[in-house]
């Protein structure tokens, strides 16, 4: 298994490699704070990518095995959690997609840093065509047969929104001092809060959804 | 969270096997395993140890906090401590499920074992309830929930922020209609 | 009464709550797009009376346009739960769905159905740098389930997985993975020990 047995291509920011041990881990993370998230996150294509090609080449290189090896089972055990991990995780995020698609993509429009996109590439083509599927079946069923000035389709007004009010559990991974949570209710409760690594809080998502970006917290 | 998903995530924790075969390292790729060889010991991932161990060829070394004598400390100092106390392992009920379930033989008391982690159990649970209940009257907007595990933290999912979201949304709508009044007096 | 046909609607969607899908209630709708079409026209001559200087009909055109857009909300509710669970079919049943349910679906449902397939299949063979992944499966977490079974008759060799061979002889013991075992459980050969 000489293939993957050492470093991996992928690489961090920093343009530094990432051991694939790391980037498995990065995607734990990302997993669990998208299951734990009432929004959807920044996509991570480039850990699912790099993990994919790991089960792949690993799967190659067993069917190159003995069958009768010892090693094969435990690396398919192995390949059975990764993929795993990937699909729920993948599937979550077309959940997320499909319940929220035209916030989503609204939202997508206003971002203009590539690092922080939402969705991947083919998650935007399957929104878009989520969206106009949905659509267009609303004007073969409804809105073409009702009187003209109510055939407009207003997603903006009657699409389900996430609630970022949503109260979450997080770890903090890396200290981040005075974190302002503003209290939209008006009760004039406004406060800073100082994260300490490795503590853990129940909190209002909206507050600290930036520091999910910045991987300082991780959702738990 | 689901069950399922929790013990997923414990099965990642090491555990140490004593094996009975002989195997070169292997490269995962969550990283080196081995290598084995008969009667030393070394150190597996839980899923692994488990698996080998199912298969009768390991035997599982208990953790070294799986002993009676210091499940009993950790207990008196859980129940005399107001707040939640650090545990030795973060997914120590689900490893001592996993673990006493698969290889009862390889832990001695084991029965004592899982009574004092129940216990352990029972305190904290009851501790996290009294502390929600307070968190709740005290309309608190945030918690610092240090040293509470994954599982304990699922177990008051999704109940404890689904109220919290409640009680976010009554006050922001009382304060926005009183807003909204305060205005309507302005414009008269 | 006034927008009542639309409601018949909604309850049917919450009485089919537990994942079961009524069939499509065409005749419903075609009532509710008349009513909407007369509550229209209505609206319409009123509305020229009241342009005419006539301002008695004027709440009863905001009744019967607010009664309009309710009708037009709930139509497209029902029909967006409808596609909804039929989404949550896909990931059921799979590609092609069972007779039965087809057969609860209008024509423009299963079109959108097949739409729906094309959208996942296309995301889902994009995966992996092209290599593709099916997202169906690996719903659970994997578990390697090793249960220990009693053989109840002779049976001689059993490949069990990587190539090694266990000997099932009456009233021997073995942990075997319950996936590779369950058929000769089923057959009676091997008995699941609790």
């Amino acid at each position: 298994m000489a293939d993957t047995e050492d470093i991996i291509e992928g690489s961090d920011d920093e343009g530094e490699p990432m051991k694939a041990s790391e980037v498995l881990q990065k995607l734990e993370e990302a997993w669990i704070t998208e299951r734990m998230s009432p929004t959807l996150e920044k996509h991570h294509s480039e850990y699912v990518d790099c993990m994919l090609d790991q089960i792949n080449q690993m799967s190659e290189n067993l069917k190159r095995c003995k069958k009768h090896d010892f090693r094969v089972a435990i690396h398919k055990m192995e390949i059975d959690r990764i993929r795993y991990m990937i699909s729920s995780y993948l599937r979550l995020r077309l959940e997320k997609i499909e319940k929220f698609t035209h916030y989503l993509l609204e939202k997508e429009r206003t971002i203009s840093d590539e690092n922080l996109a939402i969705l991947s590439e083919n998650e935007l083509e399957y929104a878009k065509g989520y969206a106009s599927s949905i659509e267009s079946h609303f004007q073969t069923m409804v809105l073409q047969h009702v009187p003209e000035n109510l055939r407009n389709f207003d997603p903006g007004k009657m699409g389900v929104k996430p609630n970022l009010d949503s109260f979450v559990f997080l770890k903090v991974k890396e200290s981040t001092p005075a974190v302002l949570i503003e209290d939209d209710s008006g009760e004039g409760r406004d406060e800073e809060v100082d994260l300490d690594e490795g503590s853990q809080h129940l909190i209002r998502y909206r507050p600290i959804s930036h520091l999910l970006n910045s991987e300082a917290v991780t959702l738990i | 969270m689901d069950s399922a998903e929790v013990e997923f995530l414990a099965e990642k924790s090491p555990i140490t096997i004593v094996p009975n075969f002989a195997q070169e390292k292997l490269y995962l790729i969550s990283g080196d395993v081995g290598p084995f060889n008969p009667g030393l010991p070394v150190e597996v991932p839980l899923w692994l140890g488990i698996n080998l161990r199912q298969r009768g060829k390991c035997r599982i070394v208990p953790p070294d906090w799986m002993d009676p004598e210091k499940l009993t400390e950790k207990k008196d100092e859980e129940s005399q401590s107001k707040n939640f106390t650090k545990m030795p392992c973060e997914h120590y009920l689900v490893v001592a499920q996993l673990v006493l379930t698969a290889a009862t033989e390889d832990i001695p008391n084991s029965q004592q074992i899982k009574t004092l982690i129940k216990d352990i159990w029972d305190l904290r649970v009851a501790k996290l309830r009294s502390s929600v209940a307070e968190f709740i009257q005290s309309e608190g907007t945030r918690a610092k929930l240090d040293h509470l595990t994954l599982l304990e933290i699922n177990s008051v999912r999704p109940f404890l922020p689904h109220s919290l979201d409640h009680l976010y949304r009554f006050s922001k709508t009382a304060f926005n209609s009183n807003l909204s009044q305060s205005q309507t007096q302005d414009y008269s | 009464m006034l927008a009542d046909k639309v409601l018949e609607l909604i309850r049917e969607l919450e009485r089919s709550k537990d994942g079961q899908m009524s069939t499509f209630n065409e005749d419903a709708i075609r009532l509710v797009l008349e009513e909407m079409n007369t509550l229209f026209e209505q609206n319409q001559q009123d509305v020229n009376a009241t342009v005419a200087g006539d301002v008695r009909f004027f709440s009863g055109v905001h009744l019967r346009h607010a009664a309009l857009e309710r009708n037009k909300r709930c139509l497209l509710a029902y029909l967006y739960n409808r596609l909804e669970r039929i989404r949550e079919m896909r990931w059921e049943f799979g590609s092609i769905l069972p007779g039965y349910i087809r057969a609860t679906m209008c024509e423009p449902e299963i079109q959108w159905f097949n739409k729906y397939n094309k959208t996942l299949a296309t995301y889902m063979r994009s995966l992996g740098e092209g290599n593709g992944l099916d997202l169906t499966q690996d719903i659970k977490p994997p578990k390697n389930l090793y249960i220990e079974v009693r053989c109840l008759q002779d049976y001689g060799e059993f490949e069990i997985e990587e190539g090694d061979t266990v000997v099932l002889q009456k009233n021997t013991t073995h942990y075997l993975l319950m996936a590779h075992c369950q058929h000769l459980i089923r057959q009676g050969i091997l008995e699941h020990v609790e």
